[in-house]
């Protein structure tokens, strides 16, 4: 069911998976340009116009009669009457929805005084309560229910200030001996920039996609985070402060002093990494400084005393919003601190990106390895990558990135790109037909230009949250599936010409299509691996979505086969016409595609093993299997399949065609008989089918293996990368374990008798498996 | 299922009852709430769709178990039941009530011809997954903090009839289908049904 917190989200219209256009710009993508949300279109009623004088008018007397013409329990409902609007409805008078209501004795306002003398220690507890409240607010909580709590921060943003200055825990004139002391004032400055900080990251997060609530809450109610205010003024008040507590005519502790000015530190150096107008050259340095002062504030969190009184879900109340006073956020210190410290990794993690080649496929390796790190990247620190990667200095790379990922696969030395088509001019007579070459370049800049927003969609789609990542795909594909449509008209068009050249066995047959097809079915693998890894798929169910993805990475396999054939065969020809440079050249490319096919010859083969080796399970009743009696076989597949029901390529098999690969032997309640005369021989074909592709699998990621991160195009992500390899290694190497074990336990197996045998499944996201999205079942004593 | 849920009454609602079973439909739902659903949420449910609300009576009377529901078309084309809240008291769980209740909900959305019933649930709750999946209910996708604990919840997904998947919302004269989707989608909008899109 729905969580009822939900229900008085402040309306954003991020709800739906819909794709939202980037506002990244460059060469390569001229068209991307578009509005962040889909908008839309409703029928409702006219909201008030903003700026008009309020008008009121009494109308308690005409509702009142109104209510008498009702009976009790008579409803009316008017179209417009929403489940949104109902969901933000609130009951008067009931105290957990009614901000006004007052319990017997509640006060609307707290009593705490933060113009009252502070300890030290007091000092460094408020602060400590507040950093663990800006990690909760990163985690996703809204600032209501976390830094806004905090009766100091009220102070200083409301009444909203005309300065920093009057920025203070009161407003206007004070009398002297209320002036806050030494230790206010730096609460203060900390304060301060802890606010100029959230101000950044809401800018940083809101400069790119994000959903609303689900990754993210960037409500302020009408506060103003110092929007204006440059950060000098705030490193200069950290200073200042950092000097105040230094000065030895201050009577404190020695230890206490200490760790406020490592708090002041970290605060400035915390601020100055999150500056969103830090130079992208400069990134990396900004990252290491704050580390240590986390361990500092870390180990001296013991030395703070807490001020609970500080903060108050009463502020709430005040704040510009529809939702009811909720509880604050709990948070543990050390969980505060653990995600704050996962927070600069990442960051630091994501400046190496532009340190990457300037080669797309390095990109989507890095973004993929990014998306996939445990813990998951919060979405700062996904949108701190975004923004990173949809730099106009990244984006306006000399060469149009689409193409250069077209290249990696399908046009080596090809005189398609022959920069010299480029330099042709039109004939002065436009009815005189254009130079085949020049065709050639038309063609080419139409198909980028065609490109450019789906290329980003990808971009934007590595972006997201994980799950987020697997629907967005979803989308993405389709978009492909258009595209690689378009592109069928281009190759017709590039081979007409080529034909006319009579350089036809120059050109790969298909080259654009062949090459957005291999990439939306990598995606479509995404799709299913991030299923798996994701839970989404029960364990009966495993054999038929492996039989699927198996049939994905064996289209993609024949698909980059025919791009390594097309490159040998270009190799040949320069030699042939003693072109060896370009021969040469040629053949060096062979090295990515050809580890891109043994990839996807891994992939498929070891699929193909689990699918044969969960079919084997079902049939032995080794997995759950509810008896699901509002739903059939055929209206389950067609569910599993409704994101690739419009695709073509590659169609969805038709149901009997999968279940036919499922159930070879018929019904898993009543299989034919010959099923288990063949499980007892350990060389019959079920078994040597698994056998086959099992080794397939190992052979194809060791070659994999061999080639390594660097052609693979995954060099910036090395480490990941061999991980990842080693973990699909490991994985086959553990399911031949599982086979070796279900054979024996079936040899003697008779129609009816039982295994003595269990199957245990790895759980998803407990480091059980070797690679997430993989699962290879363990055979245990039955 | 032959749990011994038997001495209950399994009873439609109906509008007129409001004022008998409302004040317990809210108690039972929010006992496993973080915060209440208002008044008009139960409304906005029970006055379109009170027939689709099913409930387990014991022999005083009192309410044991509870189904809310809604059916509509759903922006995406096909007829949609949504199966919006589900509790059992706890002192009766694990008798199968919660199962006989959905299954009492599904037949009749079968009977107004659903295409296909959804809800969401939170990916830890093992009683309610266990439920849903073993009636015929598959996990379509997983929602990263669907809920305000920061908890992530499975959309659970049950066909009900062949060529759902491709149904796609008439077009009407001079409307696409766009402009249709809007109102639709706002009715889905967040805490039930959160993401309306297309998969
Ligand atoms: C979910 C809920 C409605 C189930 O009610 P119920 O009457 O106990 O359900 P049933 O007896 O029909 O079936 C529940 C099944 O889950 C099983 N189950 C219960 N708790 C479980 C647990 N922690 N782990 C695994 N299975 C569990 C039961 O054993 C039963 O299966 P069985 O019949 O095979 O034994 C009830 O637990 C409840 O009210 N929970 C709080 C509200 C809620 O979560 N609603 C659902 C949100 S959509």
């Amino acid at each position: 069911m729905a969580d009822p917190a939900l229900l008085y989200h402040d309306a954003t219209a991020s709800d739906a998976d819909t794709l939202t256009a980037s506002n990244g710009t460059g060469p390569a993508f001229a068209s991307a340009e578009s509005s962040r949300f889909a908008q839309t279109s409703l029928p409702l009623r006219q909201a008030p116009r903003r700026g008009a004088p309020p008008h009121i008018r009494d109308v308690t007397e005409k509702f009142t009669a109104a209510c008498q013409a009702l009976d009790v329990g008579q409803l009316v409902k008017d179209e417009y009457f929403t489940l949104f609007e109902s969901i933000g409805a609130i009951e008067i008078m009931d105290p957990k929805m009614d901000s006004g209501f007052l319990q017997p004795g509640e006060t609307l306002e707290d009593d705490f005084d933060p113009l009252a003398p502070l300890l030290p220690e007091e000092l460094i507890g408020i602060m400590d309560q507040l950093l663990s409240y800006e990690m909760a607010w990163h985690t996703g909580y809204p600032l209501s229910q976390t830094l806004f709590t905090s009766v100091y921060i009220d102070r200083l943003l409301w009444p909203e200030p005309e300065s920093i200055p009057q920025a203070q825990f009161y407003r206007d004139d004070i009398l002297d001996d209320k002036r806050p002391g030494t230790l206010l004032d730096v609460l203060r400055a900390y304060c301060l920039a802890l606010i100029k900080g959230c101000d950044y990251v809401i800018a940083k997060i809101m400069a790119r996609d994000y959903f609303e609530e689900e990754d993210f809450s960037t409500h302020t109610y009408n506060r103003v985070l110092f929007v204006q205010a440059p950060i000098d003024v705030f490193l200069r008040e950290l200073d200042a402060s950092v000097e105040m507590i230094e000065d030895p005519d201050l009577q404190i502790d020695g230890g206490i002093r200490s760790a406020i000015v490592a708090r002041l530190h970290f605060r400035k150096t915390f601020l100055c990494a999150l500056d969103p107008e830090c130079p992208l050259e400069i990134l990396s340095s900004f990252w290491p400084p704050v580390v240590p002062f986390i361990d500092q504030v870390n180990d001296t969190h013991i030395l703070g005393k807490t001020v609970p009184g500080s903060f108050s879900t009463k502020i709430q109340r005040r704040l510009a919003s529809t939702v009811p006073p909720r509880p604050i956020v709990q948070v543990e210190f050390k969980d505060a601190l653990q995600t704050l410290k996962q927070l600069c990794i990442d960051c630091k993690e994501a400046t190496r990106f532009k340190d990457l080649p300037t080669d797309p496929l390095e990109y989507q390796s890095f973004l993929w390895t990014f998306a996939s790190r445990q813990p998951a990247p919060l979405t700062y620190s996904r949108s701190y990558l975004s923004n990173i990667l949809f730099d106009p200095y990244v984006l306006n790379a000399p060469v149009s990135l689409p193409l250069e990922d077209v290249q990696s696969f399908v046009f080596h030395e090809s005189p398609i790109l022959d920069p010299s088509n480029w330099a042709l001019s039109p004939p002065r007579n436009p009815l005189m037909p254009k130079s085949p070459r020049l065709q050639f370049a038309l063609l080419i800049d139409e198909f980028v230009e065609r490109v450019g927003q789906s290329y980003l969609d990808l971009w934007v789609a590595l972006g997201q949250n994980k799950c987020r990542l697997r629907r967005m795909l979803t989308h993405v594909i389709i978009a492909w599936d258009m595209l690689q449509q378009d592109a069928v008209f281009v190759d017709a068009d590039l081979i007409a010409y080529a034909l006319q050249l009579t350089i036809s066995e120059e050109v790969m047959d298909g080259p654009l299509q062949t090459w957005v097809y291999i990439k939306k079915l990598w995606m479509i693998e995404k799709v299913v691996v991030l299923g798996f890894e994701q839970d989404i798929y029960l364990p009966d169910e495993y054999a038929g979505i492996y039989y699927f993805l198996s049939l994905m990475a064996t289209k993609r396999k024949d698909a980059l086969k025919r791009c390594v054939e097309h490159t040998n065969d270009r190799t040949v020809q320069f030699l042939q016409s003693s072109r060896f440079e370009d021969a040469q050249n040629t053949s060096e490319k062979i090295s990515f595609i050809d580890s891109e096919l043994q990839q996807a010859t891994g992939i498929s083969a070891f699929a193909k093993a689990l699918h044969g080796i969960y079919t084997i399970a079902n049939y032995l009743r080794l997995l759950p299997s509810p008896n699901r009696p509002f739903s059939t076989e055929s209206l389950r597949y067609e569910l599993r399949m409704k994101p690739f029901l419009s695709l073509q390529p590659p169609e969805v098999p038709p149901f009997e065609e999968f279940q036919a690969a499922v159930q070879p032997y018929g019904t898993y309640s009543d299989p034919s008989p010959s099923l288990h005369d063949d499980l007892r021989q350990a060389d019959c074909k079920v078994w040597s089918d698994i056998d086959t592709s099992l080794k397939n699998a190992k052979d194809a990621f060791a070659k994999v293996k061999k080639y390594g991160a660097k052609e693979s195009k995954a060099g910036g992500v090395e480490q990941a990368w061999n991980k990842e390899i080693q973990g699909m290694l490991a994985s086959c190497i553990a399911l031949g374990v599982t086979v070796a074990g279900l054979k024996s336990a079936v040899k003697d197996i008779e129609p009816g008798s039982k295994v003595q045998v269990k199957i245990e499944i790895p759980p998803a996201g407990a480091s059980k498996r070797y690679v997430e999205g993989w699962i290879v079942p363990k055979i245990v004593k039955g | 299922m032959a749990h011994d849920g038997d001495a209950l009454q399994y009873v439609q609602y109906h509008g007129a009852k409001e004022e008998t079973y409302l004040p317990a439909i809210r108690q039972l739902i929010s006992k496993d709430l973080s915060e209440p659903y208002s008044i008009y949420v139960y409304r906005y449910f029970l006055y379109q769709w009170g027939d689709l609300c099913y409930m387990a009576l014991d022999s005083a009377n009192e309410l044991i178990g509870v189904v809310v529901c809604k059916l509509e078309p759903h922006r995406s084309g096909p007829c949609r039941g949504y199966i919006a809240m589900l509790a059992v008291r706890e002192s009766h769980r694990g008798q199968g009530i919660a199962t006989k209740l959905v299954c009492m909900a599904i037949d009749a959305m079968a009977a107004r011809d659903a295409d296909e019933i959804v809800l969401e649930t939170e990916v830890t709750n093992q009683a309610s997954l266990k439920l849903y999946e073993r009636l015929g209910f598959l996990r379509s996708k997983r929602l990263h903090r669907y809920y305000l604990n920061g908890n992530a919840a499975f959309r659970l997904v049950l066909y009900m009839k062949e060529g759902t998947a491709l149904k796609r919302p008439p077009v009407v004269d001079g409307q696409d289908g766009q402009m249709m989707g809007g109102l639709q989608k706002m009715e889905e909008y967040k805490g039930f049904a959160q993401d309306a899109e297309v998969t």
